[in-house]
């Protein structure tokens, strides 16, 4: 009777006059409860990871579904781009292949050469990461903090922390796994700090991201640091994190405040995530035990035996065209420096190129 | 006017989702409404019966999963939201349009309020006055969805 009564009530679009079940309030109570107690332990105990896992890899299918109308939009697109845009973009891109061999060309010298003299330093060799291809699905949903997801996951052997890079430099960090998919925390993100290096000086600092635009800093630099405006920052790599020497950012505005300390010093990220589809997950570098053993055991005046003579003679040189320069003995060791650079980049070079004086 | 029931509350779940799920990227992220707290608004309005405070949080486990932030900060915002949805569902269906669409803008901005405030106790940073623009383009959407036909129940009763 009473039930038939709710079935015409529910017929009419009408609300049931007697509330069934607990009263809202009592829900409101239980499941503000349920709330708090998850967000406790999601965010202090790893319960959940797991769950997460599993619940987001049932949810990958339905990803896929909610992306294919982007991917058919972009394919669509690819299909019917001109044929005059298509031959400008591979004459372009002959071009960068050709610009870029020369380069890898020097470069294969070179890392012959660096291994060689790593050889006769009797320090370990520089390793070489590997790294998978991915490609970024889409931006995190929470506009406010700067994250990605890339298509790689768990069964493609990615681990948390791993770096991800782009063509001109780094964009981020890997920060939680997926079976098929991983959660990519940008440099500019609030949360994330990376080990830099200016490449100018070798000057070691911090770069921490903003959350709010699209820039780093370099916190708690002293207002009389070495840093200029164009400076460009690479990874120092002694995190063991990100493999050192891929660009960062450049340093684009620096402040000084009488009233602080600290410099406030303003980069750019070189990396760009608007505008690659295409990102390298490159797999943390092993860390040797042996490594630190073989820096110990370096000499550290091993540098100037291994300099050439010709180099050696050009202090000398120098001091006879500037007899100026008040201080004869530490002028070698400044020289020597600035020498074996030099001897690196050209060698039968040497005696031609005209020495600038260390003023 | 077609029934409402289960089958339908959980397929216009699912497709608001699947919307929240859409790549979205810059200004329009920023914009993008909550299309899953509207469907439960909706639902909440319309049939209470079918949809109530429980389902809210469970679909704001959903938007949590959806969004990589700590579980239960979309649920217990849904949940609260829910509550207010349901204590005023029966004048709710008495209002007028206009009366409507600036309570749901309401409960929007309540949800939006706490997941700020939940934002702000994890170590979130200020977000300005863009964070709230979800808010208005959901009850724009709200409005468009009344426009075209969709009965949210203030007009059931006019009838």
């Amino acid at each position: 009777m009473a039930r038939s009564f709710n079935q015409k009530l529910e017929q009419q679009q009408a609300p049931a006059f007697f509330a069934r079940g607990p009263s809202a309030f009592a829900r409101l109570v239980f499941f503000s409860a349920l709330s708090l107690a998850l967000m406790a332990t999601d965010s202090r105990l790893q319960y959940l990871v797991n769950l997460r896992q599993s619940l987001e890899a049932a949810l990958h299918p339905l990803q896929l579904l909610a992306n294919t109308p982007a991917q058919i939009y972009r394919d669509t697109n690819e299909y019917f781009s001109t044929h005059d845009h298509l031959l400008s973009e591979n004459k372009q891109l002959k071009q960068l292949t050709l610009k870029q061999n020369i380069t890898l060309q020097r470069l294969n010298t070179l890392t012959l050469e660096n291994n060689h003299l790593r050889q006769l330093l009797d320090a370990n060799e520089a390793m070489e990461e590997s790294s998978v291809l991915g490609e970024i699905m889409h931006v995190g949903r929470d506009p406010f903090t700067k994250k990605i997801i890339v298509n790689r996951g768990e069964t493609d052997g990615i681990i948390a922390g791993e770096a991800v890079v782009d063509a001109t430099g780094v964009i981020g960090q890997v920060t939680r796994i997926n079976p098929l998919s991983s959660e990519v925390t940008l440099i500019t993100d609030k949360s994330l700090a990376i080990p830099i290096q200016v490449e100018r000086n070798g000057l070691r600092a911090i770069a921490f991201g903003h959350g709010r635009d699209n820039t780093l800093d370099l916190p708690y630099l002293p207002t009389n640091v070495d840093i200029r405006r164009g400076d460009t920052l690479v990874t120092s790599g002694i995190d063991g994190v990100y493999p050192a020497g891929l660009a960062v950012a450049t340093v684009m505005h620096i402040e000084i405040t009488p009233d602080s300390p600290f410099a406030r010093i303003v980069c750019v990220p070189t990396g760009g995530v608007e505008n690659h589809k295409q990102v390298l997950l490159v797999s943390i570098p092993h860390v040797e035990t042996s490594a630190k053993k073989a820096v110990i055991n370096t000499p550290k005046t091993i540098v100037v035996p291994s300099l050439p003579a010709s180099v050696i003679a050009k202090p000398a040189q120098d001091l006879h065209e500037k007899p100026a320069l008040k201080t004869p003995e530490k002028v070698p060791a400044i020289k020597a420096d600035k020498a074996v650079e030099k001897s690196l980049d050209k060698m039968p070079l040497n005696n031609t190129s005209a020495p600038h004086a260390p003023e | 006017m077609h029934p409402s029931n289960l089958k339908s509350v959980y397929v216009s779940l699912i497709l608001a989702f699947i919307c929240l799920l859409l790549p979205w990227s810059g200004v329009v992220l920023q914009a993008r409404p909550d299309f899953l707290l509207l469907v439960i608004i909706f639902w909440l309005i319309r049939a209470p019966n079918l949809c109530n405070i429980g389902t809210a949080w469970f679909v704001g486990l959903f938007a949590d999963l959806a969004t990589g932030g700590t579980f239960g900060q979309y649920a217990l915002a849904y949940t609260v939201t829910a509550f207010f949805a349901v204590i005023y569902q029966r004048r709710l269906v008495l209002f007028n349009g206009t009366q409507q669409l600036f309570y749901v803008f309401l409960l929007l901005i309540t949800a939006q309020i706490i997941l700020l405030i939940l934002k702000t106790f994890a170590g979130a940073l200020s977000l300005g006055w863009a964070y709230f623009l979800p808010s208005i383009t959901g009850v724009l959407l709200w409005k468009i969805a009344m426009i075209f036909g969709l009965n949210t129940g203030g007009r059931s009763r006019a009838r």
